[in-house]
């Protein structure tokens, strides 16, 4: 590892920390400007236990022997009641961890609710300018309603496992209608080749127009290092796809607008955590109207 | 007190395999509020002075019940040293006999914890080191 680069990943690692530690007012004071190419983000996401970190792992293994410098931020849920969390994904990434082509960072979902941290999009946006070519984002295992990471990722993956048909039933709209690749995980357990046929099922009942993405179903298997291969190449061409189809001012536009959402959640919590119990006698509208004068005191 | 905000790799050094102790601290120091981050079994510690830069964490917690501590202890905080590190501070956990403890300590080792201390204990002194922090 070269020094400069080692240099480079200490920064990016206490800038990181830099934003998870701050207020919404001085994120936005110390935002910095994106350079002009941006990093490609992978999102992965899937119920817990469906083998998202793993997933990461052979993945970020094979793109890293192709030459690419891969930064994974891996969410994993704080506990609501102490606001601790154990962040063990990394764990599952032990193979490539030690590889100093990647970088992994695990972070606390914190206040937030819908399967990313309250601060993904500020912790992404610092992540520019590192020298890294892609970032991976886990979310926290999550269920069909979800479906946050789209509004901050190029690719989304759903991971899936075999067992999980009758959620399949139940998520026919929600997440299931966001990912842009399925994997069924696992898939040497049985079932496997039942649930990725129903997936195919709802995936081809949708018509596509030649200039749209039509999302395809892989099959992986830790026993199978092969499996991943296929995911790999799904990636790119989906990358490839993305270059030719999307409009990359629609794309910034809908990131910025979840950035700014977040950010509005995330100051209207830290004014509600300062008010006191007292604060809250009265209609819900007197309260709104107060929050919301305290929304606008810079 | 608590620990919240504060970033904690639990890890494992060295040959043993006995990390029941590990996860009770890291389980303990969750619920005192802070963000914990465990290595899993047998890592060196290059490997873990690594982590403990790209997770940027407060303190790193090393969990020894093989004797080994005294080496791994001092290669651990080399390797810091050579990634420009040297803020984190070091924990020790697990079976260290009192002779040993001056000498980590004059290592550079932050708290020495031993199996027979309560965890009430262990969490209340970690809490008084990383507040001066």
């Amino acid at each position: 590892m070269s020094g400069g680069k080692l240099n480079n990943r200490r920064k990016m690692s206490q800038a990181l920390s830099r934003v998870a530690n701050a207020s919404v007012v001085e994120t936005l004071k110390n935002q910095k400007e994106l350079p002009k190419e941006t990093l490609y983000r992978i999102g992965i996401t899937g119920a817990p236990g469906s083998g998202k970190s793993t997933i990461i792992s052979n993945l970020v293994s094979k793109r890293v022997d192709n030459g690419s410098r891969a930064a994974v931020l891996a969410i994993d849920p704080s506990s609501p009641l102490t606001k601790g969390s154990i962040l063990g994904d990394r764990i599952r990434m032990d193979s490539v961890s030690n590889d100093p082509n990647v970088f992994i960072r695990s972070i606390p979902s914190r206040r937030s609710h819908d399967g990313l941290a309250d601060n993904t999009a500020d912790l992404l946006w610092e992540m520019e300018g590192y020298e890294f070519d892609e970032v991976i984002l886990e979310t926290v295992g999550v269920g069909q309603a979800e479906y946050s990471v789209r509004a901050l990722v190029d690719t989304v993956i759903l991971v899936l496992l075999p067992e999980s048909g009758d959620a399949v039933q139940a998520m026919k709209s929600g997440i299931l209608e966001m990912a842009d690749i399925y994997v069924i995980n696992k898939s040497d357990l049985p079932g496997a080749e039942l649930i990725a046929a129903e997936i195919n099922e709802i995936v081809s009942r949708n018509t596509y127009s030649s200039n749209e993405w039509k999302p395809c179903v892989l099959s992986t298997s830790n026993h199978s290092v092969e499996s991943f291969n296929a995911l790999d190449e799904a990636i790119d061409e989906h990358r490839e796809w993305i270059k030719k189809s999307i409009d990359k001012e629609h794309e910034r536009r809908s990131r910025v607008r979840y950035q700014v959402q977040s950010l509005i959640n995330r100051r209207a919590e830290e004014l509600l955590e300062l008010m006191s119990l007292k604060e809250f006698d009265g209609r819900p509208k007197e309260v709104y109207e107060k929050l919301i004068k305290k929304l606008l005191i810079k | 007190m608590s620990l919240e905000g504060k970033r904690i790799l639990i890890a494992k050094p060295g040959l043993d395999g006995h990390d029941v102790g590990a996860k009770v601290i890291a389980l303990a120091l969750r619920d005192a509020g802070a963000d914990v981050i465990y290595t899993g079994l047998r890592k060196s510690p290059d490997y873990i002075a690594r982590v403990a830069v790209d997770e940027d964490v407060d303190a790193v917690g090393l969990s020894m019940l093989s004797g080994s501590h005294n080496e791994i202890v001092s290669e651990t905080l080399l390797h810091l040293k050579e990634l420009d590190a040297s803020d984190i501070k070091i924990f020790v956990g697990g079976t260290i006999p009192r002779d040993d403890h001056a000498g980590l300590r004059e290592a550079g080792v932050s708290g020495i914890y031993t199996s027979d201390m309560a965890i009430a204990d262990v969490l209340k002194e970690i809490e008084l080191e990383l507040r001066n922090a």
